[in-house]
């Protein structure tokens, strides 16, 4: 009995005089190891924003932000640091954006990605000065376009949500919703439906052209101004006489639109004619050529154990002159790899071409395999319009 | 152990009976600190300083800690001391902190520790203890820094994070993975078995009473040992 | 779903890719000592798992509900092994009594896993690494799980050695951990599997 009490007291005190020593030493620790971690925060902060000081995390719940921004702080020199997620070609591209007092960007860093290309290291130096008015015109790199547009998009957010937080209002729609809310107010009979046209004629004064899927009518963009055509081809937005009249006749152009069928496979398989990679052709009546090409992408050439062939071509749609000059270019599908080679699907991609003729589309940039293989397939576009014309002439 | 004085209960530790390299003990934190020298020799450092101090308590309370409570007396006084030199590490050297992780406060269940608290300190006075500590921390200290050496030299081509600019083309990066770690372990503990032309001290003489386990490992583990001598 | 694929990522992660024993050698202690025969190395990892999912219950809890409430985060290490320690000792006297046979069989390796830092190792990895309470019981089920496939395959290999020739100054520990090494280079292998199971 004796022994047992003997025990548990002198248990008892050594635990207690540890507990005393650990008590102290983290009494007089603590502070020190909670400066060093505000510094660390901190200088991932100062990284982005050199000049800011000090700085204050914003409670954003009460405001309405992009969906990009998870974390604003406000520093001392009233710049702010906003921490953004975005989605590039995998999930999670997170960036901390520096935006200095007058709107300008002072940094932007990239803390974590699984991107494929490795653009988003350098990328960011691009961004560095601009404000929420130019950043759109700064390029995105081709071939890593959905990375860098994403990682560009994202900043905008954060400059968007630096005036919001600073008690400004501004618009933090997407360009995809800016454009859908546009068209829907020039033709709300459309019920918000629109399919973007493939024009097959040159067709002046007009940018592109929306159809309503349910035949109510049409949009045709000019420049800023979206003006709805009804189903009658009346102009029905008001606007000044010049410009409906460019309008109408371009409506009036398209729906003339007339054509034939080139059967293709007269000149298949063999020899290989330049018509091979040709999937269809047509012919306007006014001697246009509308070409379905097969590109030879990384769905055919390439394949890892990561990103495995799919055995598939891109097929593009590309309308020429007979004097072979591109009037519209348009993917209608492709399998390549996601995130990578799958920008070829991208507006922002093939809407580079339109207006090419083949002494200068080699001036669109293309890094990738897939890229590469389309911009051969343009190549092979404007081959087979030449030999279509030679045949045609005979 | 025969004592023939202080100079040898210090130098035995370095050497002849260096914990890593011929008595085996610790060796996850070996493996595991070992793919930079300054991580080495942090860790080093820091069972250093746990090791002399838990000997010195240790040995100063010898009289004082009954016997039946002997070890989970000595396991609170390692553990205090652990969370001491882990906060201080964290307060003053945050860099050395974030490269050892959690083997920092694994250093409570490094059987090196708990082995000399039981074999030594709690038997010997508390200057002999002192050193007892120290031989064995520099011996530790040294192996584990001669481990990082070859493994970061040889494998990231820096030493001490200081790049080795012509090393950089012939790096052998399999050496800082960790079977790299294991291979490297294993043909420093037959080299030394060559230096030491075999003589070394069989482990069970030395540190298993001290090891909870003890009971069951004495068949087992340490027969690896005794067939060897 | 969601919560389903997060579980088996971690389930899968902490057997295959950060394997205790192989690639954060936690454990390497019994893992060199306990491996000579197949039943001591399954003995002793279904002794381990079942400590370490006990000890994970047990120090999750306290952390969350008693060492941060209070403001006492720095006295993690020292909780935890005494709870780890008094959880190894109770469930020896427990086993003792209610299930002598199961005792006979598994009671002799529990002593050595109080200094397995295995053990403390992945309770505290559980903290640090955020985890919530039923992804902490995975993570610790799968460095169980883990603990005991490396033995396993080691002891296998180990009975090899021991039948063959060694050079003098590779015999014991040496030769043990360059054949370790080879299994832990096999695991590497596995590295980058679990992220793209989901993907």
């Amino acid at each position: 009995m004796k022994n047992l009490i003997k025990s548990i007291v002198s248990l008892v005190c050594i635990c207690s005089v540890v507990a005393v020593l650990m008590a102290l030493t983290n009494a007089f620790t603590a502070p020190i190891i909670a400066k060093n971690e505000a510094q660390k925060a901190n200088a991932a902060l100062l990284e982005v924003l050199p000049d800011g000081g000090s700085f204050e995390e914003i409670d954003l719940s009460t405001y309405t932000l992009p969906k990009t921004v998870t974390a604003a702080y406000r520093a001392e020199n009233g710049g702010y640091v906003v921490k953004l997620t975005t989605t590039g070609y995998s999930n999670g591209l997170i960036l901390m954006c520096g935006i200095r007092a007058d709107g300008t960007i002072s940094g932007v860093a990239c803390l974590a990605s699984t991107e494929t290309l490795g653009h988003e290291k350098t990328y960011g130096q691009n961004l560095v000065d601009k404000t929420a008015d130019t950043i759109m015109s700064v390029d995105i790199v081709s071939g890593a376009t959905k990375t860098t547009g994403a990682m560009r998009d994202a900043v905008r957010d954060a400059l968007n949500a630096t005036i919001i937080l600073g008690g400004g209002s501004i618009d933090i729609r997407t360009e995809e919703e800016i454009l859908a809310d546009n068209l829907a107010q020039a033709l709300p009979a459309a019920n918000g439906e629109f399919e973007k046209y493939f024009f097959v004629e040159v067709v002046e004064g007009v940018d592109a052209i929306y159809l309503a899927k349910n035949q109510s009518g049409a949009v045709c963009v000019v420049g800023e101004q979206f003006i709805a055509v009804d189903a009658e081809g009346n102009v029905i937005t008001e606007c000044d006489a010049a410009l409906a009249a460019s309008v109408t006749a371009a409506v009036e152009t398209i729906s003339a639109t007339e054509t034939t069928d080139i059967d293709v496979t007269a000149y298949n398989p063999a020899p290989k004619t330049p018509l091979y990679y040709v999937e269809s052709a047509k012919r306007t009546a006014t001697g246009n050529y509308i070409l379905e090409m097969r590109a030879v992408g990384y769905g055919i050439l390439g394949g890892d154990s990561y990103h495995p062939a799919s055995g598939e071509y891109i097929l593009i749609r590309v309308s020429l002159t007979k004097e072979g000059r591109i009037i519209d270019c348009l993917t209608l599908s492709q399998a390549e790899t996601d995130g990578v080679g799958s920008v070829c699907a991208d507006e922002k991609f093939y809407g580079q071409f339109d207006g090419k003729t083949q002494d200068n589309y080699e001036n669109v940039d293309a890094i990738t395999i897939t890229t590469n293989g389309y911009k051969e397939a343009i190549g092979r576009a404007f081959e087979a319009v030449k030999f279509l014309e030679g045949e045609a002439q005979e | 152990m025969k004592n023939n004085g202080n100079l040898s209960i210090f130098a035995n530790g370095i050497l002849k009976e260096n914990p890593v390299l011929v008595l085996i003990l610790g060796t996850c934190p070996t493996l595991a600190t070992t793919t930079n020298v300054f991580g080495a020799f942090g860790m080093g450092i820091a069972a250093l300083l746990v090791l002399v101090c838990s000997n010195f308590l240790i040995s100063l309370l010898r009289k004082v800690i009954p016997n039946n409570v002997r070890i989970p007396c000595y396991i609170v006084i390692i553990a205090g001391f652990v969370t001491v030199v882990e906060m201080l590490v964290k307060a003053f050297l945050p860099a050395l902190y974030e490269l050892l992780g959690v083997y920092l406060a694994l250093i409570v269940v490094n059987c090196i520790i708990l082995g000399r608290a039981e074999m030594f300190a709690s038997k010997n006075t508390v200057g002999k203890s002192v050193l007892d500590g120290l031989g064995m921390g520099i011996g530790f200290t040294l192996a584990l820094c001669a481990m990082a050496t070859i493994r970061e030299v040889f494998g990231a081509a820096s030493f001490a994070g200081i790049a080795i600019p012509f090393l950089a083309d012939y790096k052998i990066e399999f050496l800082v993975k960790a079977p790299g770690g294991m291979v490297v372990y294993g043909l420093l503990i037959a080299l030394v078995y060559v230096l030491t032309s075999g003589k070394a001290p069989q482990k069970k003489k030395f540190a298993c009473t001290g090891c909870p386990g003890a009971e069951f490992c004495k068949p087992e583990a340490c027969t690896m040992e005794k067939e060897e001598a | 779903m969601e919560v389903f694929k997060t579980l088996i990522v971690i389930l899968l992660s902490s057997v295959l890719v950060n394997n205790y024993v192989l690639s954060r050698f936690l454990g390497i202690c019994p893992f060199l000592g306990v491996s000579k025969k197949l039943n001591q190395a399954v003995g002793m990892g279904v002794s381990v798992t079942a400590v370490m999912l006990l000890a994970t219950a047990v120090t999750w809890p306290i952390q969350y509900f008693v060492l941060d409430r209070f403001g006492l985060g720095y006295m993690q290490t020292i909780v935890f092994i005494l709870i780890i320690a008094a959880l190894v000792q109770m469930v020896e006297i427990l086993l003792k009594k209610f299930s002598p046979s199961l005792h006979k069989g598994l009671g002799v390796y529990l002593p050595l896993i109080t200094t397995n830092c295995a053990v403390l190792g992945v309770a505290i990895n559980n903290i640090t690494d955020g985890f919530n309470f039923v992804e902490s019981i995975v993570s610790s089920l799968g460095c169980g799980l883990g603990f005991l496939l490396a033995m396993v395959l080691f002891s296998g290999i180990r009975s090899r050695i021991d039948e063959s020739e060694v050079p003098r100054p590779f015999r014991g520990v040496a030769i043990t951990l360059i054949a370790a090494s080879f299994i832990s280079l096999a695991f590497m292998g596995f590295a980058g599997i679990v992220d793209k199971l989901f993907a």
